[in-house]
């Protein structure tokens, strides 16, 4: 363990009025800080236990604040070290004084992210857990704060644990027949090394493709809606968020910008914009707007297409199709309140889901919900399955996959084993970034705890 | 203070690091001196007398190819050769040699006293001499005092030795040789902080007392690999060694009787190498193994003394002998010598430099088994980089230093300062990040120009050195442009030999690629006036340069990707102390070598892996965003 000689201390509350704000103090000497803000020299709390203090100045001695004093004993806290942690009323004006006071006091403010890095120095957090804890912070919805939560358990690193034994397991085995051939080693059933490695190479495959809908439920998915002027785009997207957040008028052209609402969807983060129907336009601002859809058309995960119901189909709502073509979508027929007009003759033999809506009445609007997850593997989400969330961690699982995949080749050609080891050494190191190296010397270790080795 | 002799370097120990070390320093001009307690033994092989093997061999390669002596002494003396690993890939291939052991012996102090500068001197030191921080001689039992400007110490298992062989030990540096009680003592007083290490060795059976026919023979290769770059030829008559077989009785005994192993007792403390166990060990470790594997090793060819490998024991004597005759063919087998265990201290090898300096004591270097290691190869590298760096500074030359990127020795070295020991350490070939580059048959290229330039490769030496590279050079082009076309008999031999289609044409580089293709069919295809005109070991090593190249090529996007900050800068005033985390021992190697990007701070040796992720935080937290 390293041992931090200073004392850091930051608010670990968002700045800004709130209810509560919370200090945090980590570092040797967290607990004699405290002692001098209550004014107590024989302060000693129970750990893990919320007491009720006064905290004075400084200084003048006078009280500041009634807060909550909790006391986590060093390695039992989140960084490792001693950690004292005030829960005072949420006033900027208090809390920086009580910060200052600290300061004063010889501690020292702690940079972005210090007591993460204190945590993953005192070994009280590996990598991938560190990096949860920023998803935690950042989660946008329940469901992203539960895989979030998962991973600062160290889920991950648990679940790649019996992967990456398999892997030095199939090391073991062809190493030692390497390093030690005068030995009397028992034969490798070569065949047999090559189905453990397609075993492993699947199972990280499966792991891997969870990151499509892990991805979802971190950064969310970012839908547009576009179509001519005056189909009701803006009205789909006042329903959908449940409040008159777009100007609505009957005049086509009334959405000049785009304009972006978070929406909770079963649990997946939806960015959903709102864009300027697309049209030939003369009008300078409209035109603006108009390429500022094609560019959310462009950054969209998937795009839905607004048609009027009520109208045959015309070369506006064409253009638009053709523009989307490349895109994943689905098309809304709204306005189903209105007299339909009939267009399976035109959209019949389209491949998108087509969902009739009406943002006047709400019909339709869940199928449309619906419709907009559905091409994103959800299942996996809801069915409580854990969820590689991390672009980096997706990248590594994927390049881990390739290596074992290549050692396999390796191996069904029967080249010679030091080629075929260096595969399975990289796909080691690859997992190796997740959960922690794995030394020369614990391949050795395996090796000799497996085989009687020695002359 | 007034000194009976004065030198350059002194060398305490002649095994096998302090041969090395005192070869090299002679011969890069220093006087130097090589103190042993028996003139009669130096070079003495006290365990296994054999050389060489996966890793071992390629570091015996290297230290030739530096200019050391081990390789040419092994060559002249060495009675049977074997390439191991002949049937897999030229990186893992290494020569393994049994000696006779007498000879090897002999060839060694005969090269030594033909060294100009090399002063053999029998003595036992009892203590340093220091002032200032600095060694400045060593005083011997004898009273005599030397001095010198530099001492490398090479103990061995001497230090505060300790034999085990059943319940009675006693003090002894190795079988019949008294320990070094004082060297120890004047350490802890230098403030070094010891350890204990342990190993031991099998009986020795009399020659004449075996029934050879129940053992299968292991014979010596057809066409022996020296280990030395310059020998052309090996003189000495091959032999054949017997392997045989333990048995499930003999395993029983062995349980038995456990209470009378000073291991299983508890008297021993010391920690002994998990690849060299002892038989009871591997019983009490392994119990389903209903038999072990034995060798039995002629010790010589003047001598009827055999060595029973693997049967590494310190039971009591008579115990062995009993257990002995229980193998089959060697119902009438008599030991000549008990095997025993010996219990020694080492010193932590984390107080040591990239040089084998001690950070303490300026000019005191270590090198071999007081460093934690085993084995005669791991020894004998050692002493040449101390024997080196010795001379070096008592000639105020600066300091040699090989990486672990280039060299065996150099993953040695790093491992050694860097992570200690806990076990006695010995080479394998996966302790390199690079083993496919760290070829045995490439040591010469790698290393041999460091050695020229250092003085330690003669003329000689490196005509030679010149020769094979050229040759090498000329293969390797020759192996590129030969082409075969489609309409070729060549060609359909080719295919035919293969089993596969080769397109339109192909060369003999790209069939070198392809894995599995038989060194000797390429070589057939050569033009008759190469083949005449360079040896099929030069060919051998251009074909490997050439079937690796494609691996180390495509692998090198990977190492790339696992590299990718190692262009990151670090400021030239970067505060390591300021950083939380870093404790006093990191911050101290990053200020010594002030890295300038991060792959170089990566680089340094003894940092530990959580110290260089910490350090990549930092860099990439402070750089200025783009």
């Amino acid at each position: 363990m390293v041992v931090h000689t200073d004392t850091i201390v930051a608010l670990a509350t968002p700045p800004g009025r709130s209810g509560i704000g919370v200090i945090r103090i980590s570092g040797p000497r967290a607990l004699a800080l405290a002692r001098i803000l209550v004014r107590d020299q024989d302060f000693d709390p129970q750990p893990h236990r919320a007491i009720l203090r006064s905290i004075h100045d400084v200084t003048s001695g006078e009280i500041l604040d009634q807060a909550l004093v909790t006391y986590f004993k060093a390695p039992h806290s989140y960084t490792g070290e001693d950690v004292v942690e005030l829960s005072c009323h949420g006033s900027p004006v208090l809390l920086s004084h009580i910060l200052d006071s600290l300061l004063a006091l010889d501690a020292r403010t702690a940079g972005p992210g210090e007591f993460t890095l204190r945590a993953l120095s005192n070994g009280r957090l590996n990598l991938s857990q560190a990096e949860a804890v920023r998803d935690l912070i950042n989660a946008q919805t329940g469901a992203a704060l539960r895989q979030a939560a998962r991973q600062v358990k160290g889920e991950l690193s648990a679940r790649l644990r019996p992967i990456k034994d398999g892997v030095l397991e199939v090391i073991v085995q062809l190493e030692s027949r390497l390093e030690f051939v005068e030995d009397d080693l028992p034969g490798v059933a070569l065949a047999q090394l090559h189905e453990t490695l397609l075993q492993l190479s699947r199972q990280l495959d499966q792991m891997a493709a969870t990151f499509r809908s892990g991805r979802l439920l971190k950064d969310g998915l970012k839908v547009t809606l576009a179509g001519r002027p005056n189909v009701g785009k803006s009205s789909i997207f006042n329903a959908l968020l449940l409040r008159e957040r777009a100007i609505v008028t009957e005049i086509p052209g009334t959405t000049r910008d785009t304009l972006s609402e978070l929406l909770n969807l079963d649990g997946i983060p939806v960015l959903i914009t709102d864009t300027a129907g697309l049209r030939a336009s003369d009008d300078k601002v409209e035109h603006l707007g108009i390429e500022r859809t094609k560019q959310a058309i462009a950054d969209a995960d998937l795009v839905v297409v607004v048609i009027d119901g009520s109208q045959p189909l015309n070369d506006e709502d064409r253009e638009v199709l053709s523009l989307v073509a490349d895109s994943l979508n689905v098309i809304a027929v709204n306005k189903s309140d209105l007299p339909r007009h009939d267009h399976t003759a035109t959209l019949g033999d389209r491949q998108e889901r087509i969902v009739p809506v009406s943002a006047k009445t709400g019909e339709g609007l869940s199928d449309l919900r619906q419709a907009m997850l559905e091409p994103f593997l959800l299942r996996e989400i809801h069915d409580g399955h854990f969820l590689v969330t991390n672009a980096r961690h997706f990248d590594l699982l994927s390049r881990a996959n390739l290596a074992l995949l290549g050692a396999g080749e390796l191996l069904k050609q029967k080249v010679s084993e030091e080629l075929i080891l260096v595969e399975l050494y990289n796909a080691l190191h690859y997992l190796g970034e997740i959960t922690g190296e794995t030394t020369p010397d614990d391949v050795l270790s395996q090796i000799f705890s497996t085989f009687c080795i020695g002359k | 203070m007034s000194f009976d002799e004065c030198f350059d370097v002194i060398v305490i120990g002649a095994g096998h690091a302090g041969c090395e070390a005192a070869s090299a320093a002679a011969r890069l001009g220093a006087q130097t001196a090589l103190i042993t307690l028996n003139l009669d033994l130096i070079g003495q092989m006290s365990c296994n007398p054999a050389i060489g093997g996966i890793a071992k061999g390629h570091v015996v390669r290297e230290i030739d190819a530096l200019g050391g002596i081990m390789g040419r002494v092994i060559d002249r003396t060495g009675i049977q050769f074997r390439l191991l690993n002949r049937s897999r890939g030229p990186a893992v291939q290494a020569p393994r040699a049994q000696a006779d052991r007498t000879l090897y012996r002999l060839e060694m102090r005969r090269v030594l006293e033909a060294t100009p500068n090399l002063h053999l001197r029998q003595g036992l030191v009892v203590d340093f001499i220091i002032g200032g921080g600095e060694i400045c001689g060593v005083e011997l039992q004898d009273t005599r005092r030397l001095r010198a400007k530099a001492v490398v110490l090479a103990t061995g298992t001497f230090l505060n030795g300790l034999i085990h062989t059943g319940r009675r030990t006693f003090a002894a540096g190795r079988a019949g040789e008294p320990a070094s009680l004082e060297i120890s003592e004047s350490l802890k007083r230098a403030g070094f902080s010891l350890g204990r290490l342990k190993t031991g060795t099998p009986p020795r059976l009399d020659r004449r007392t075996i029934n050879w026919d129940l053992f299968e023979p292991q014979p010596p290769d057809e066409n022996p690999v020296p280990f030395s770059f310059s020998t052309e030829r090996l003189d000495q008559p091959q032999i054949t060694c017997y392997i045989g077989y333990t048995n499930e009785k003999i395993h029983q005994l062995i349980r038995d009787n456990l209470h009378e192993s000073p291991l299983y007792s508890g008297k021993i403390k010391g920690i002994g190498p998990r690849y060299c166990p002892s038989i009871e060990d591997k019983v009490v470790k392994f119990p389903e193994k209903t038999r072990h594997q034995l060798f039995l090793e002629p010790e010589g060819h003047e001598t009827n003394e055999v060595y029973l490998n693997g049967f590494s024991t310190s039971l009591p004597a008579e115990l062995q002998q009993e257990l002995v005759r229980m193998i089959p063919g060697l119902e009438e087998a008599r030991i000549l010598r008990p095997g025993y265990a010996i219990e020694y201290d080492f010193v932590d090898p984390r107080s040591l430099t990239p040089c084998l300096e001690t950070i303490k004591v300026k000019n005191l270097f270590f090198a071999g088994q007081i460093n934690g290691t085993t084995g005669y190869e791991e020894a004998a590298c050692q002493g040449l980089i101390a024997g080196i760096n010795a001379a070096l500074r008592a000639q105020n030359r600066g300091s040699f230093r090989l990486n672990r990127e280039e060299s065996y020795i150099g993953v040695l070295v790093s491992d050694l300062i860097t992570y200690g020991v806990d076990e006695p350490y010995r080479l394998f070939t996966s302790r390199s990040e690079h083993r496919l580059e760290l070829r045995h048959d490439t040591a010469d290229a790698r290393l041999s120009p460091y050695g020229r330039e250092l003085g330690l490769v003669d003329d000689h030496q490196w005509l030679r050195f010149n020769r094979r590279r050229d040759s090498i050079t000329r293969l390797r082009l020759a192996l590129e442009q030969t082409r075969f076309k489609r309409s070729e008999s060549t060609y359909r031999l080719a295919v035919q030999q293969l089993g596969c289609d080769l397109g339109d044409s192909f060369s003999l580089a790209q069939l070198a690629q392809r894995p599995n293709v038989d060194a000797s069919f390429v070589y057939n295809l050569l033009p008759v006036s190469l083949r005449s005109n360079h040896s099929f070991s030069d060919f051998q090593t251009a074909l490997a340069d050439i079937f690796y190249a494609g691996y180390i090529n495509s692998n090198r996007f990977t190492q790339q990707r696992l590299h990718q900050f190692d262009h990151l800068p670090i400021a030239s005033d970067f505060n390591y102390r300021s950083v939380s985390g870093f404790s006093r021992e990191m911050v101290e190697r990053f200020e010594r070598v002030r890295p300038q990007t991060f792959g170089q701070a990566r680089r340094i040796p003894g940092l530990t892996p959580a110290a260089v992720s910490l350090l990549l935080v930092q860099l990439k937290a402070h750089r200025p965003a783009v």
